[in-house]
C-alpha cells in the first residue's frame, strides 16, 4: 500500500465516496484532490507542451510568468536530471547483465535439449503438451548482415525455414505459416520446397518423409507430382503419410490486402453489384482466410521482444503470441517452449 | 495491493500522512525524471486480471473490477504526468457480453458511475487538459449508459492536449470491418453533389453532349450508336437507384441520383477506388488522427492481443506482457517497463544512424 502514496481516508474516499461516513459532495471531492493535481496549464506554462503551439514560446512565457511555481525550477530539473541519468545508467547495466544470463542459460539449455535431426527426440519432447497448436505461425528477419551465425540474406531465410518446417513436420502439426516481411522467400517457391524437403527427408528418412505444399496467397500451391502420397510401399499397401502445407506470408498480405478488399468492395458497391449491408465481419474473415491465411493458434517470435513488424492484423485475433525475451535468431528452444507454452495456456473468448 | 488483507502496523504505516506525502513526492520526482528521456506518445493498455485477482483477494469479482478502475486512475495519472498524449484502454469487449448478466450489468454500472462523477468534475480535468473519446459499437449500449458516455465526452471535448480513449464495447475486427464499411461508403456516394460544380468550370457530361451533337449533325446514320449508349446508361442508373433507395439509408445519395435522373445521361461521377490505400482505412479507424501506437501493456501474463488494436499495433509496437494482475499495476510496475522503452528506443537510434553512416560511406 505504500506505493500509492494516498493517506487510508482518501483511499476510502475514492473507494466508496465515503467520508466519516457521509456522502461526498462534489465540491469535497475536489478539495480532497487538490494536493494531487498538476499544476493549471494557463498559469504556469506547462514547460513542454508548450512547446507545440510555437516554437518560440517555451522560454519566453517562462520567463514571463516565473510568479506561480512554488519551488525553484532549475534545482529540480536538474534533479530529475539527475535522477533519470541514474536510473537509465542502473537500468542500461541491468539490462545488459540480465540479457547475458537469459543468453547464456537459453545456450545451456539448448545443449542438454537438442533435437539431433531426429523426429523420435521431438515426439518426446512435445509428448506431454496437452494441446497443440493446429496452425504454428513464425516470424522470420531477412538480415542483410550476419552479426553471429551466418543466417543473412536469402540463404539463411531458406535455412531457417527448412529447419522449422521439419520440427513442425516431427511435432505433428499440419500447418506452418512463415512471416517474412519483404515477401523475397515467394519468389523462389520451388527452389524453397526442394530445400525443405531435402531438409525432411534428412530429419525422417526417404520413406517415411511427409508430403509438403508450399504455398502464397493469390497463388496456386506447389506441391509437384514426384511426390504423391498415395505412392506404393513395397508392400503394396498405401501408408497415409503426414502432410505439411507451408505458407508463406509477407508484409503485402496484411494491411495491403485489407486495402485491396476495400478497393473491391468499394468498385462494387460502386456498380450497385453489393449492398452496405452485405459488408460484415463473418464476409471480411472469408475472404480473408480464403485468399491469405486462417488465424494461427501459435505465433513464434524468435525476435527478443514483441514487434509484429507488419504481420497481418485480422489473423492475429486471438493467436498466442510467444517470444523468449532477449533471444536472437532461430533455435528449436523456442520453438519447443512456445509449444509448451500453447499447451498450458486456456482459452476463454471474452469470459 | 498484495498486502490487502494483511492489517497491522506496516499498513498503517503506509497510510500515514508523512509517509504517504513522502511516496507522492518520490512518485513525482520519478515522473519528472522519466519526462527527461523520451516518452512514447500512445500507450495502450488491456486491463486484464480483475477477476483473477478478485478470486485470489477473496472479494467480490465487482469489487475487483472497481479495485482495477482505481489502478486505472494511478495509471493515468502517471501517464498524463509523464507526458503521454494517447491512452487507450480495454474497457470491455463485445465478447464480454457473453459474461454473466450480473457481471455485465454491474460494470455497466461502473462506467455510468465513474463517468457521471467525472462529468461533475469538469474543471479538474482541464488541468490534465484530457479529453474522453469511447471508441466501440454504440449500438450495443443502454441508452443511459449513452447518455453518461456523451455527458463525459461533451464535457471534455475541448481539451486538447491529452486523450483517454476508452474502448467500450470494441474488437478491432468489429472496427476494422466498420472502417472497410464507411470506406466503402465514401467511395461509393458520387462526387459531383455539392461543391464539386464550382471547381470544374466545365462538365464532362456537357463536352459528351455536344461531341454528340457534332456527331448526329455529321451523319445521320451513325444515330443508332450514341442513342444505344443513351439507353443503357439510365437503366444501370436506375438499378443503382433502386439499390441505394432499398437501404434508404443515407438522404444525400438518394439526392443525387435523383437531380442526376433529370439533368445528366451519363452514369454517376464516383471517385477511383484505386486511389484507396491503407492511410484511407487508418483515417476511418476510430483511432483516427492520434499518433502512431508506441508500445502496448497487456498484464496478468496472458500472451495475446484478444482482438484489440490490431491494425495499431501489428506494426512497429512494443507489445510487453507483464505477468501482475491488472489491480496491482502500478509506477513501480510500468516503470521499468518504460525505462526499458527508452533503452531500446536509444538503441533503435543508434542503429539507425550507424546504418545511415554506413550507407553514406
Amino acid at each position: 500500500m505504500a506505493s500509492t502514496g494516498i493517506t487510508k481516508r482518501e483511499a476510502l474516499a475514492f473507494r466508496k465516496g465515503v467520508v466519516n461516513g457521509k456522502e461526498m459532495t462534489p465540491q469535497e471531492r475536489e478539495a480532497m484532490l487538490k494536493p494531487f493535481l498538476p499544476p493549471a496549464p494557463v498559469k504556469t506554462s506547462s514547460p513542454d507542451r508548450s512547446t507545440l503551439k510555437s516554437p518560440k514560446s517555451p522560454k519566453l512565457s517562462q520567463r514571463t510568468t516565473p510568479k506561480p511555481k512554488p519551488k525553484p525550477t532549475p534545482v529540480r530539473a536538474l534533479l530529475h536530471f539527475l535522477l533519470y541519468s541514474i536510473i537509465s545508467f542502473i537500468f542500461s547495466i541491468f539490462f545488459r547483465f540480465r540479457r547475458s544470463w537469459r543468453l547464456f542459460t537459453y545456450k545451456v539449455r539448448g545443449v542438454l535439449r537438442h533435437h539431433h535431426h531426429t523426429p523420435e527426440w521431438i515426439v518426446n519432447d512435445v509428448k506431454n503438451v496437452e494441446q497443440l497448436p493446429k496452425h504454428v505461425s513464425v516470424v522470420l528477419d531477412h538480415r542483410e548482415d550476419d552479426e553471429d551465425q551466418g543466417n543473412a540474406g536469402l540463404e539463411g531465410l531458406v535455412q531457417d525455414a527448412c529447419e522449422i518446417a521439419a520440427w513442425t513436420a516431427s511435432a505433428g502439426i499440419p500447418l506452418l505459416s512463415i512471416y517474412e516481411r519483404t515477401g523475397v522467400l515467394k519468389n523462389y517457391v520451388p527452389q524453397l520446397h526442394a530445400a525443405i524437403q531435402k531438409n525432411l527427408e534428412s530429419y525422417f528418412g526417404t520413406r517415411r518423409r511427409p508430403t509438403l505444399t508450399v504455398k502464397a496467397p493469390h497463388t496456386i500451391s506447389y506441391s509437384p507430382p514426384g511426390t504423391p502420397s498415395s505412392e506404393p510401399t513395397e508392400n503394396g499397401s498405401t501408408t497415409s503419410r503426414p502432410h505439411l502445407t507451408v505458407l508463406l506470408l509477407s508484409e503485402h498480405d496484411g494491411r495491403d490486402t485489407l486495402v485491396d478488399l476495400t478497393v473491391t468492395l468499394s468498385a462494387m458497391a460502386q456498380k450497385g453489384d453489393i449492398r452496405k449491408e452485405q459488408i460484415d465481419m463473418n464476409l471480411v474473415n472469408a475472404e480473408l482466410s480464403d485468399y491469405v491465411s486462417s488465424e494461427p493458434d501459435l505465433l513464434v517470435l524468435f525476435s527478443p521482444t514483441v514487434v509484429l513488424k507488419g504481420y497481418p492484423p485480422w489473423q492475429l485475433r486471438l493467436t498466442e503470441i510467444f517470444h523468449l525475451p532477449d533471444n536472437k535468431g532461430v533455435n528449436y528452444q523456442v520453438f519447443l517452449k512456445a509449444l509448451k507454452q500453447f499447451g498450458k495456456a486456456e482459452f476463454r473468448v471474452g469470459k | 495491493m498484495a498486502s490487502l488483507h494483511k492489517h497491522g502496523i506496516s499498513r498503517w504505516f503506509a497510510y500515514s500522512p508523512p509517509v504517504a506525502w513522502t511516496v507522492r513526492q518520490l512518485r513525482e520526482l520519478l515522473i519528472g525524471a522519466l519526462r527527461q528521456g523520451p516518452i512514447p506518445q500512445h500507450v495502450a493498455f488491456v486491463m486484464d486480471g480483475n477477476r483473477r485477482f478478485a478470486r485470489e483477494q477473496h472479494i467480490e469479482t465487482v469489487e475487483g473490477h472497481n479495485m482495477g478502475f482505481e489502478a486505472l486512475a494511478r495509471i493515468l495519472e502517471v501517464c498524463y504526468k509523464a507526458g503521454v498524449k494517447v491512452v487507450t484502454i480495454y474497457a470491455f469487449s463485445i465478447e464480454n457480453f457473453k459474461r454473466s448478466k450480473h457481471e455485465v450489468d454491474a460494470l455497466m454500472e461502473l462506467a455510468k458511475l465513474k463517468l457521471g462523477q467525472l462529468a461533475e468534475h469538469g474543471a479538474l480535468l482541464d488541468r490534465y487538459g484530457a479529453s474522453i473519446r469511447i471508441l466501440g459499437n454504440r449500438e450495443l449500449v443502454k441508452p443511459d449508459v449513452i447518455e453518461a458516455i456523451d455527458k463525459a465526452v461533451s464535457i471534455t471535448a475541448h481539451n486538447k492536449r491529452a486523450i483517454l480513449n476508452v474502448c467500450f464495447p470494441y474488437t478491432s475486427r468489429d472496427e476494422i470491418t466498420t472502417a472497410i464499411k464507411s470506406t466503402v461508403e465514401q467511395y461509393s456516394t458520387p462526387l459531383d453533389s455539392l461543391q464539386t460544380p464550382s471547381k470544374r468550370t466545365f462538365s464532362e457530361s456537357h463536352i459528351t453532349q455536344q461531341i454528340r451533337k457534332q456527331m448526329l449533325e455529321e451523319d445521320t446514320d451513325g444515330r443508332s450508336a450514341p442513342q444505344e449508349s443513351r439507353s443503357t446508361s439510365p437503366s444501370s442508373l436506375k438499378e443503382a437507384k433502386s439499390v441505394e433507395g432499398g437501404r434508404s439509408s443515407s438522404t444525400t445519395t438518394a439526392i443525387n441520383s435523383s437531380d442526376k435522373d433529370d439533368c445528366h445521361i451519363t452514369a454517376p461521377n464516383f471517385p477511383d477506388p484505386e486511389t484507396i490505400t491503407a492511410e484511407t482505412l487508418n483515417e476511418h479507424m476510430l483511432t483516427a488522427g492520434a499518433p502512431p501506437l508506441d508500445l502496448l501493456i497487456r498484464t496478468s501474463g496472458v500472451e495475446r492481443l484478444s482482438d484489440f488494436m490490431l491494425w495499431q499495433c501489428h506494426e512497429n509496437t512494443s507489445i510487453v506482457f507483464l505477468k501482475c494482475l491488472w489491480p496491482e499495476f502500478d509506477l513501480w510496475q510500468f516503470l521499468p517497463v518504460l525505462v526499458e522503452w527508452q533503452w531500446q528506443q536509444k538503441k533503435l537510434q543508434e542503429q539507425q544512424k550507424s546504418r545511415a553512416r554506413s550507407k553514406a560511406e
